[in-house]
């Protein structure tokens, strides 16, 4: 169960990668490791760093991609994406954008939600 | 330099907010300083939306700073400033002088309209600051005269406007239509009670506080009504004045010249009255200011209520307490108060006994004479009419309220002239000292009132009312000086009922 779940989730952000290329972004970092949790992607649109969280679902589930990002997650995120930018020393705009993946038998669908904290989180 | 400015109420003055706006590079986020807290989420939420909505995304870590932090602000209307002052920043746009903005913020960008417009419209042309506020509001903020204000209906047609020049259409005046000043009932309408008409009328003309005493269904609550009528039309700096206070309310009554009259129930609580509550908001002393207070069944009202009421009665404004400080309304008011003659009503009634006991109508008549009393300068009985009466009175219409106010008018205006080096409108207003010194009593009113004050024992304090009303008694007659036969006619209001 487990290392197909890891796969999974590795070839949704293999996708997610080579669509921010599409985009021009580039991809500074990958699998971000903290005490407190795990950034998948670091890329940048412009002057802003994004920490980019990927979903990858396969059809039969179904809590859609976009939506299996609750607070708690969004929270934990917040928390380190600014560890992140307090240890590379980026003191300027960050935000938090979101690239749901979805498998329906073969054919993927993808979406990018940007600026998913909206400011409501207060940390 | 500081150049977006809101505002926020305090009593019906507005007063000026500096909106202060600092970006720091970050993760999203907005904190507002200055504001309540329970205000302030949805105040980020819609400033947020409606920028976005707007064509400008906001991003950074951003601090907005209103400006005393200590006066107590409302939220909505600062919407509008705060959203002006994120997009300049955002947007490096540069304003080329200071400007009030006032307005709350649909979600998709639209302006709604504030309360507290025309306050808002009265220190923007106090300061001489351009004011840009929501189109709904233009009406009142029109009555201001040369005020420069620009109705805006969207964020973003603000935007444009203050980014590429883009015109705004400027607040038209709103002239104050003459509407018929006639209220229902006029005048003509009320038979008979030719002693409550004249005491009414005297009222009106010196703008002093009456009580009627009078069985139930004698017409006291009728005649209330039709005072309003014979009252000199508002001025239109009486208007303002009226609708700052209305303003301060989700009204859109048109602007009217008929004073305000409002009917108090004794089961009223002091802050409907008084003003105040949790949303501080005007009471109806206030809503009547330069109109009439009607309190019926006066002896019904609880003590502390009317204990309440004596000092906006006597400075012509109400201090009302907050937490975090007091504010000012106005309350100019002439006090209309009716009661019963005594519990059972029909104390004094021509067919109906009485049937109180000899202590009931003590204790009744020390209600009456209760904290307000001394501020009341005529009382008269009011009669039920008999059937005889009601037959012989119906062909004989009286004079019209038009009639009659013009007679009021013309007092008034004496009065204005005589105690105009004193800045006082009414004989009411005038202090005693000042107004016995002014009086022109006549030797032959003196001697009246020497000789009465004797027969009814008259205080010091009831001698000043009685020479007061005589003052206005003879100016509805034109009369320069004060003669007996007025001196005459204000005893007969004196209150020993
Ligand atoms: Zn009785």
């Amino acid at each position: 169960m487990e290392p197909e779940h890891l796969k999974k989730g590795k070839m949704g952000e293999d996708m997610a990668c080579r669509y921010l290329a599409g985009l021009g972004w580039p991809v500074l970092a990958r699998n971000v490791r903290f005490r407190r949790g795990e950034l998948d992607v670091i890329s940048k649109d412009c002057d802003e760093m994004v920490v980019v969280e990927v979903r990858y679902r396969s059809v039969g589930i179904l809590v859609p991609p976009e939506a299996s990002v609750g607070p708690k997650k969004l929270r934990k995120l917040v928390l380190a994406g600014s560890a992140y930018m307090d240890r590379i020393g980026w003191s300027g705009f960050w935000r938090i954008d979101l690239i749901a993946i979805t498998d329906r038998d073969g054919r993927i669908s993808l979406e990018h939600y940007r600026d998913i904290t909206g400011g409501d989180v207060s940390f | 330099m500081n150049l977006v400015k809101a505002v926020t109420l305090r009593g019906v003055q507005a007063k000026e907010v500096d909106v202060e706006v600092e970006i720091a590079g970050g993760l999203f986020s907005i904190s507002i300083v200055g504001l309540p807290d329970a205000s302030v989420r949805e105040a980020k939420e819609r400033v947020r939306a409606a920028l976005k909505n707007s064509g400008v995304s906001l991003r950074g870590r951003i601090a907005v700073n209103l400006a005393p932090a200590d006066m107590p602000k409302e939220g909505s209307m600062m919407d509008l400033p705060i959203a002006v002052s994120l997009a300049i920043r955002s947007r490096s746009i540069t304003l080329d002088r200071p400007a009030i903005f006032i307005g709350e913020l649909a979600l998709d960008g639209r302006i709604r309209p504030v309360r507290g417009a025309i306050s808002a419209a009265v220190l923007a042309k106090e300061q001489r600051l351009p004011l840009y506020a929501p189109v709904e509001n233009s009406p009142q903020i029109g009555l201001v005269p040369e005020v420069e204000a620009y109705q805006v209906e969207t964020l973003g047609q603000i935007l444009s406007h203050l980014e590429s020049g883009i015109p705004l259409p400027q607040v038209p005046p709103y002239k104050v239509e003459d509407l018929p000043l006639s209220v229902d009932p006029d005048w003509s309408d009320i038979r008979g009670q030719a002693m409550a008409k004249r005491a009414l009328e005297i009222a009106a003309a010196g703008h002093h506080n009456v009580l009627m005493v009078g069985a139930p269904g004698s017409g006291k609550t009728m005649l209330a009504r039709a005072l309003r009528g014979i009252l000199p039309p508002l001025s239109d700096g009486e208007i303002l004045e009226n609708l700052m206070v209305k303003g301060l309310l989700d009204s859109d009554d048109r602007p009217d010249r008929r004073p305000p009259f409002r009917v108090v129930h004794h089961t009223a609580s002091t802050v409907s009255i008084c003003g105040g509550g949790t949303a501080l908001r005007p009471g109806e002393i206030s809503l009547a200011h330069r109109g009439v207070l009607f309190l019926d069944e006066f002896t019904e009202f609880r003590r502390d209520l009317v204990e309440a009421l004596r000092q906006p009665l006597e400075d012509g404004s109400i201090v009302v307490s907050r937490s975090s400080g007091t504010v000012t309304y106005p309350s100019r008011v002439l006090l209309v108060l009716a009661a019963n003659p005594c519990p059972c009503g029909w104390w004094g009634d021509a067919v109906e006994p009485c049937r109180c006991s000899p202590s009931d109508l003590e204790r009744y008549r020390r209600r009456l004479a209760g904290p307000v009393m001394d501020r009341i300068d005529l009382q008269v009985s009011v009669s039920r009419l008999s059937p005889e009466e009601l037959v012989g009175l119906s062909s004989s219409h009286g004079e019209s309220s038009s009639k009659v106010r013009e007679r009021v008018s013309m007092a008034r205006e004496r009065q204005r002239a005589r105690w105009s080096f004193g800045g006082w409108g009414c004989n009411s207003e005038v202090p005693e000292k000042t107004l016995r010194k002014h009086l022109n009593l006549s030797s032959e009113g003196k001697k009246t009132l020497l000789q009465m004050a004797e027969g009814f024992r008259l205080s010091a304090r009831g001698m000043g009312r009685v020479l007061r009303v005589a003052r206005t008694i003879s100016d509805l007659a034109g009369d320069d000086g004060v003669s007996s036969s007025a001196v005459m006619e204000a005893l007969a209001y004196r209150g020993e009922i």
